[in-house]
């Protein structure tokens, strides 16, 4: 009799630890009636949740445990125009849209590109930068040197990215990772892959990280990031393209792009390249 | 020689992450448990019981979950109940993984309960007990211990488990160990380093349940 009592005691000393750590990880459920003052639905009364994969460097990417990037301190500046608290959070990409859907968060603030198909689904901010989709190959590969030699080879690609779709105009033999980064790496594994394509500035982190691999020719096309949120958050989309208009006419976002990429990155020539959308 | 020094460098830089990531891969785990051990004891005794229906039900129960991936069951539960409810990913993760237990428990202790020789029950019904009596006096005491180590197994598993909860968004160990991968561009070391936080919470886990086995002295 004790000893049953002693296992059936110690589950419930377990359910009263859950319950007293658990609590700091209950999220309000209740999406209704935050941020009436300002009209805008969010998760969160007074705070800008948004969302990226974490998995992005230099965009979105976590250091010392915490969320830093340009998505990131965009996100921050955004939501504080908006008078807003920022609140970035991570969620795996292949599945972003669907928990955007499903209300996990406000906004997708990750360097998600703005393309036709997803616009069906989703709204889309201004683009708050532009970036040339890239292929990148291992250092000491001379196959390829154009897209043109793509045909067939194997390439690795982030699912549910636009990569990933250029990819499979290439070739069939599409290997999908969910970062940019494991994909990379896997160039410098022998015989895994031939090619990734993604963006410019991320390939160029790497090989600045000490990656052998190098890009090649110039940018396939070029790509708009834009904040992505809900169909039916109209006065929210109204919100970040103000505060986005905002921080490039005070300098904030200059001053943010300069210090990730000592340019900035609304300033592309746009003449005769394919813009992506 | 040149990896475990780079292996060090990963673990000292990751070590605040991680510990933080370690309470949530233990946190998940203990509401899957209370959760999968709670449910495993009710469907073991449906199971059990004399009632068709109940047993019917209980049968439906283990048969889908035990038939159906846990990452399956993650992504229905966080993508599927949110039309009803909004679920964190945290809550979603350990209440789908605590499902998911309780089918595999619900399982160890019928086999327990019905393990237990019947003529202790029929000894208890001779002493005048009614059959709840016996169950709960004489049988189902006998078939706990009899389910300890199994039930150990389980929870070490479900510890392992929770590590698929990554991919709805919970920052448990391995999500920050997929992280940390991609900011510093050092997979093999960082897997490596979060596969040790793993080993050692198992170990930690094993060691209690021997004490716990040898209090109640199982085998003898």
């Amino acid at each position: 009799m004790k000893k049953k009592f002693s296992f059936l005691t110690a589950v419930a000393a377990t359910a009263m630890l859950i319950a007293g750590c658990g609590s700091d990880k209950e999220e309000t459920t209740d999406s209704a009636g935050s941020g009436e003052e300002s009209g805008y639905n969010l998760k969160e009364d007074g705070k800008l949740t948004y969302a990226s994969s974490g998995l992005y460097k230099p965009f979105n990417y976590e250091e010392a445990g915490e969320l830093t990037g340009f998505d990131v301190e965009i996100g921050a500046a955004i939501a504080e125009k908006m008078g807003l608290e920022p609140n970035p959070i991570t969620t795996p990409w292949e599945t972003i849209t669907q928990s955007l859907l499903a209300s996990n968060f406000d906004v997708i603030i990750g360097s998600m590109a703005i393309t036709a198909e997803r616009a069906e689904r989703v709204n889309f901010s201004d683009p708050y930068y532009y970036s040339g989709g890239m292929i990148f190959v291992p250092e000491g590969s001379d196959e390829i040197t154009s897209a043109e030699d793509l045909e067939g080879k194997r390439i690795g690609v982030v699912a549910q990215s636009t990569y990933d779709t250029a990819a499979k105009g290439y070739t069939d033999d599409v290997k999908y990772y969910n970062s940019d980064v494991v994909a990379l790496n896997d160039l410098t594994v022998e015989g895994r892959l031939d090619a990734v394509i993604t963006a410019d500035v991320v390939g160029f982190e790497a090989i600045a990280a000490g990656l052998e691999i190098k890009d090649v020719g110039e940018p396939l096309w070029i790509e708009q990031a834009a904040v992505a949120l809900r169909k039916e958050d109209k006065e929210l989309l109204e919100g970040i393209n103000k505060a986005i208009e905002e921080i490039v006419a005070d300098g904030t976002y200059e001053e943010i792009s300069n210090k990730w990429f000592e340019r900035n990155l609304l300033d592309v020539d746009l003449e005769g390249i394919d813009i992506l959308n | 020689m040149e990896l475990l020094k780079t292996v060090v460098e990963v673990f000292l830089r990751t070590y605040p992450g991680f510990l933080e990531a370690t309470l949530t891969t233990l946190q998940i785990t203990a509401v899957a448990l209370v959760l999968g051990t709670s449910l495993g004891l009710i469907f073991a005794l449906m199971k059990i019981s004399r009632s068709k229906i109940l047993q019917t039900i209980a049968n439906l129960y283990i048969t889908i979950i035990r038939g159906t991936p846990l990452i399956v069951q993650i992504m229905f539960l966080y993508f599927g109940i949110t039309t009803l409810i909004v679920l964190s990913g945290f809550w979603a993760g350990a209440i789908a993984l605590g499902i998911h237990n309780g089918a595999y428990i619900a399982e160890i202790f019928r086999g327990a309960i019905q393990g237990i020789d019947k003529g202790q029950r029929e000894a208890s019904s001779s002493l005048g007990m009614t059959r709840t009596q016996s169950m709960r006096r004489i049988v189902f005491p006998q078939a706990l211990k009899r389910s300890i180590p199994p039930l150990g197994n389980q929870f070490i598993i479900t510890l392992k488990d929770s590590s698929l909860v990554y991919i709805i968004g919970v920052s448990e160990l391995f999500s920050i160990a997929n992280r940390e991968a991609a900011q510093s561009f050092q997979s093999l070391e960082t897997y490596l380093v979060v596969g040790v936080y793993y080993l050692v919470l198992v170990m930690i886990f094993t060691y209690l349940l021997k004490l716990y086995e040898n209090k109640l002295n199982v085998d003898k």
